[in-house]
């Protein structure tokens, strides 16, 4: 049975037609057109499709759009603000963290949910707060470094 | 040290903006007006005769636009090798027979995926399970189930197609042989005689899963008022894709429109052409309509390839003084149910074996066996994990057989520059000496090996061509000239992730004395961009590299001479600077590009000057290298490496800690030294799940660890620290420099890995991975003997 459900992404409302089981990934790639969020298994455990709900991520292969209704959706594209980069994504290009970027928009936002929470993790925190998403090309290292140097610009921008 | 402008210097990736965004578009994220959804029936036996298969309800079901069958398609043959002795033998969608669990057997495309996934439901196949086998040694035995009949080519064969004279010959498939190998030089048996040292070792690796992140995808529009096919995959070669396309669906190459878009990591995962690629393509010709279809991870794992399963039998002699007077190799492989790339990765293990050691007598046997199993292809590095795997330990073995240092016995044998290899190819350039007493300093080897307590330290070489001589044989570059000044790039290259459109345009910018800011790139476009080798083979900056430098070599020679004209100076007295063009030591009188394009233009006829660069892999020879016999050129240069690993082994639990990985590493001159620093972890991080944990494991043919949830890739917390020394060669031929850089890694990782956990425990391991399991009964079989 189809429903009209109201989602709020990137601050922006949008009024979607979903099935009880689409996924909040579906809506977010087929229906809005923000491609950011990847599929890479659809099953939880690789965290490309990773967005924020609420500020906390979550895998939006395994949510259903209907729960999340109601809640703050923050995808990739809603980070850079007036064309400008959010100062994790420009760690990111700045340490050389970026490879094929297929699993880059979930690692990014997987850190972002850290550095709102916690703008001082020690190094063991951020490898906690990326050990969901999976990247078989960069070896992490250089996201580690981004993570770490981008709590240290967001201060000096303070 | 060369002194450059934009060469060797750690800039940012030009892709890395829109990657950070979301912005980059990906082959899964094209969506088409119109289009359907399709999704693909696949076998699950491992062996069966389709008896019967009835598609009515299907058809019936709303929402389905095209139900097809190997009926429909026709016995239409693709594989990577298509050659006079080894002809195709796969089908986009089984005829009679399944031959592995995962074959194509039906795809159905439908207004939506949903409808497509119940319309699958719907279709009837019958079946008889045949008996099948999955062992390579028990499938070459007498009264093995047979697999393949004689497989008889119905067309050209690859070969013939891009212009060698010889016809395709039908394939008797006996025992189950899908390909063999027998390369040698020297004396043998001789070289054994003068041997002092004798060892041999049977080594097994299992097959693994590229695993890249982006599962495979295709969208294919067919037009047919124009004939045009429109098609948005992940690829590692346009050349490779839009031929094998061309050749199926019978659409000439130039109207088969391969579209740029970003690839979501590859690892030689994605260089074949798949059978959704072409069934998508098939459908849309059938419905008229644009066609997508994305794999689930499981069916990445059973029909996207695996590297190749090994059984590796070596023996290697050395005499008193520490000389490796010979080796011989005997291999089985294992490519599945069809040949995949099996008489390619024989010929590799040995190809990328001999530039290491100069070793004058030798012999490499290898057989390549059918089995019931899924199809196995080239995974970074093709055929040098599996060897180097099992070379790399057995020299350790004699050398301590020989109370010798193991890196003291490399020392003694590694290749040198300017050596010639028995094929011919020569090393102009080799980090490997110099690699190995870098490593042995910084690395404080003396002092850590052989210190007990449970910790190890172990060294691993490998090496990797700069390209080869695969079709479509040739790289080519545009460089365009802009009113404005700067420049656009074409070339064939296409990023999925290694770098190649940061590297091609630092070379652009560097040979026109521009900066990168000022290179616009297009690449991996067939209809904007000329021919090239693609992303495997490591020919990437070699041989595309060097075709882009050529290319904007030769638009650098038209403005300097359009220059020459307007400021009526000699060629040979002007230089070129930031843009600008001037008579040496008089940088006021210049001219800036922007000023020679518009002067051109208006006195020579609209000249807007564009530039065109062309390369082959190895310039002096005309085709492949016979893979059966391992005669002719391989290569034109060598990327060498020098990997030690350092690891703690727990032996309550048998768990192996890789705590620090060293690489010296020989890629010539450095295009983009933060690229190749992140190749080369990229590698040590890829090499600890192949040695440590990765292996594809399956029940009567049947995948069981067909996910991330039972496949474990590495992930944050597997990650060794890792220390980078470059070897600061040269080589000569290369575009300022530089060679492969992103694939010969992986292997020496692995055998380091493999060696310092021997020098921790005391014993070996002769197989892949190092599992916990494997080094407890290590252990305990060690305190057996005792």
């Amino acid at each position: 049975m189809k429903r009209l459900i109201s989602l709020t992404v990137n601050g922006e409302n949008h009024e979607v037609v979903v099935e009880p089981r689409t996924t909040l990934l579906e809506v977010l790639r087929d229906a809005l057109g923000l491609t950011g969020a990847k599929e890479g298994c659809s099953l939880g455990n690789c965290g490309a499709c990773t967005v924020l709900l609420d500020g906390k991520p979550v895998l939006s292969c395994l949510l259903l759009a209907v729960e999340a209704q109601g809640k703050e959706i923050v995808t990739i594209e809603g980070l850079a603000e007036g064309g400008k980069l959010h100062p994790l994504q420009e760690a990111f290009v700045e340490h050389g963290a970026v490879q094929c970027g297929f699993c880059i928009p979930g690692i990014i936002l997987s850190a972002k949910a850290l550095l709102d929470e916690n703008p001082h993790p020690a190094e063991e925190e951020v490898k906690e707060a990326i050990s969901g998403n999976l990247c078989r090309c960069t070896g992490y290292s250089n996201a580690v470094r981004a993570i770490l140097a981008a709590k240290v610009k967001e201060e000096g921008e303070r | 040290m060369r002194q450059y402008r934009v060469i060797g210097k750690p800039l940012r990736r030009v892709d890395a903006g829109v990657k950070v965004t979301g912005e980059a578009l990906f082959a899964a994220d094209v969506k088409l007006p119109n289009m359907l959804h399709a999704k693909i029936l696949r076998s699950p036996y491992p062996h069966a005769r389709i008896l019967r298969i009835d598609t009515s309800k299907t058809e019936a079901l709303p929402g389905v636009k095209a139900v097809i069958t190997g009926k429909d398609v026709g016995p239409i043959r693709f594989g990577f090798v298509d050659t006079p002795r080894y002809p195709a033998d796969q089908y986009p969608l089984a005829i009679d027979k399944v031959r592995y669990v995962g074959e194509e057997v039906a795809a159905v495309a439908a207004t939506d995926e949903i409808t497509a996934i119940e319309a699958l439901k719907l279709i009837e196949v019958e079946y008889e399970p045949l008996p099948a086998v999955f062992d390579p040694e028990e499938a070459m035995k007498e009264g093995a189930p047979k697999i393949h009949d004689e497989i008889v080519p119905n067309t050209t064969c690859a070969w013939q197609d891009w212009g060698v004279g010889r016809a395709a010959r039908p394939f008797k498939v006996e025992r189950n042989i899908c390909a063999t190998t027998s390369i040698s030089y020297g004396d043998i048996e001789e070289g054994f005689a003068q041997s002092d040292y004798v060892r041999e070792a049977r080594f097994f690796v299992p097959a693994t899963s590229h695993a890249a992140m982006e599962p495979h995808v295709v969208v294919a529009s067919y037009d047919p008022t124009s004939g045009k096919l429109d098609v948005w995959l992940c690829h590692m070669s346009l050349a490779v894709k839009q031929y094998w396309l061309s050749k199926t669906l019978g659409i000439p190459q130039s109207k088969i429109r391969i579209h740029g878009c970003y690839t979501g990591g590859t690892f030689g995962g994605k260089i074949d052409l798949f059978a959704h690629e072409f069934l998508a393509a098939f459908l849309s010709m059938r419905t008229g309509r644009p066609v997508k279809i994305v794999l689930s991870r499981e069916e990445v794992f059973m029909a996207c390839r695996l590297s190749h399963r090994m059984i590796i039998d070596l023996r290697i002699g050395v005499r008193a003084d520490g000389k490796i007077m010979a080796q011989h190799v005997k291999l089985i492989n294992d490519p599945g149910a069809y040949r995949g790339s099996s008489p390619v990765v024989m010929f590799l293990a040995h190809a990328f074996r001999i530039p290491i050691y100069d070793i004058p007598n030798w012999k490499h046997e290898g057989v390549g066996v059918y089995t019931n199993k899924s199809i196995c292809m080239p995974r970074r590095g093709h055929g040098s994990p599996q060897m180097s795997f099992a070379a790399e330990q057995l020299l350790d073995m004699i050398a301590e057989d020989m109370g010798m240092d193991p890196a003291e016995l490399r020392l003694k044998n590694v290749r040198k520059p300017g050596d010639v290899l028995p094929n011919g190819d020569r090393l102009d350039s080799c980090g490997l000496r110099v690699g190995i007493q870098k490593i042995i300093e910084a690395t404080g080897w003396k002092e850590k090996r052989g210190r007990g307590n449970y910790r190890g330290i172990g060294m691993g070489l490998s090496a990797m061509f700069s390209g080869a001589m695969y079709y479509p044989f040739a790289s080519a570059a545009i460089v365009k000239l802009n009113p404005d000044g700067k420049a656009t790039l074409f070339t064939g290259q296409s990023e999925f992730g290694q770098g190649s459109d940061t590297a091609m345009s630092q070379i652009a910018a560097e040979e026109l004395g521009l900066d990168l800011e000022d290179i616009v790139i297009v690449s991996g476009d067939s209809e904007l961009c000329p021919i090239d080798l693609g992303g495997f083979l490591s020919g990437g900056v070699y041989v595309s590299g060097e075709a882009v430098r050529r290319a904007a070599e030769d638009a650098k020679r038209q403005l300097l001479q359009v220059a020459s004209e307007m400021l009526d100076v000699e060629i040979g007295s002007l230089q070129i600077e930031n843009g600008r063009i001037f008579p040496k030591g008089n940088p006021q009188k210049g001219v800036t590009f922007a000023e020679v394009v518009r002067y051109n233009i208006q006195k020579h006829n609209g000249d807007p000057i564009i530039g065109r660069g062309f390369c082959k892999p190895v310039p002096e020879v005309e085709f492949y290298p016979s893979l059966t016999k391992g005669a002719g050129r391989f290569t034109d240069a060598y990327g060498f490496i020098v990997a030690v690993a350092e690891v703690e082994v727990d032996p309550e639990t048998g768990r192996v800690k890789v705590e620090r990985v060293t690489i010296a590493d020989d890629c010539g001159q450095p295009i983009n030294p933060a690229n190749v620093h992140g190749q080369l972890l990229s590698q040590v991080v890829m090499g600890v799940g192949d040695a440590l944990f990765e292996e594809i494991v399956t029940e009567e043919g049947r995948i069981v660890n067909a996910s991330f949830e039972d496949y474990k890739i590495p992930g944050v917390y597997e990650v060794p620290e890792f220390v980078h020394i470059p070897t600061g060669t040269f080589e000569p031929k290369g575009p300022f420099g530089g060679k492969e850089v992103g694939e010969g890694a992986r292997a020496a990782v692995i055998a380091a890995i493999a060696n310092a956990v021997a020098d921790a425990i005391g014993a070996r391991i002769y197989s892949l991975p190092i599992t916990p399991e494997k080094v407890l009964e290590a252990l305990e079989a060690k305190k057996r003997s005792r």
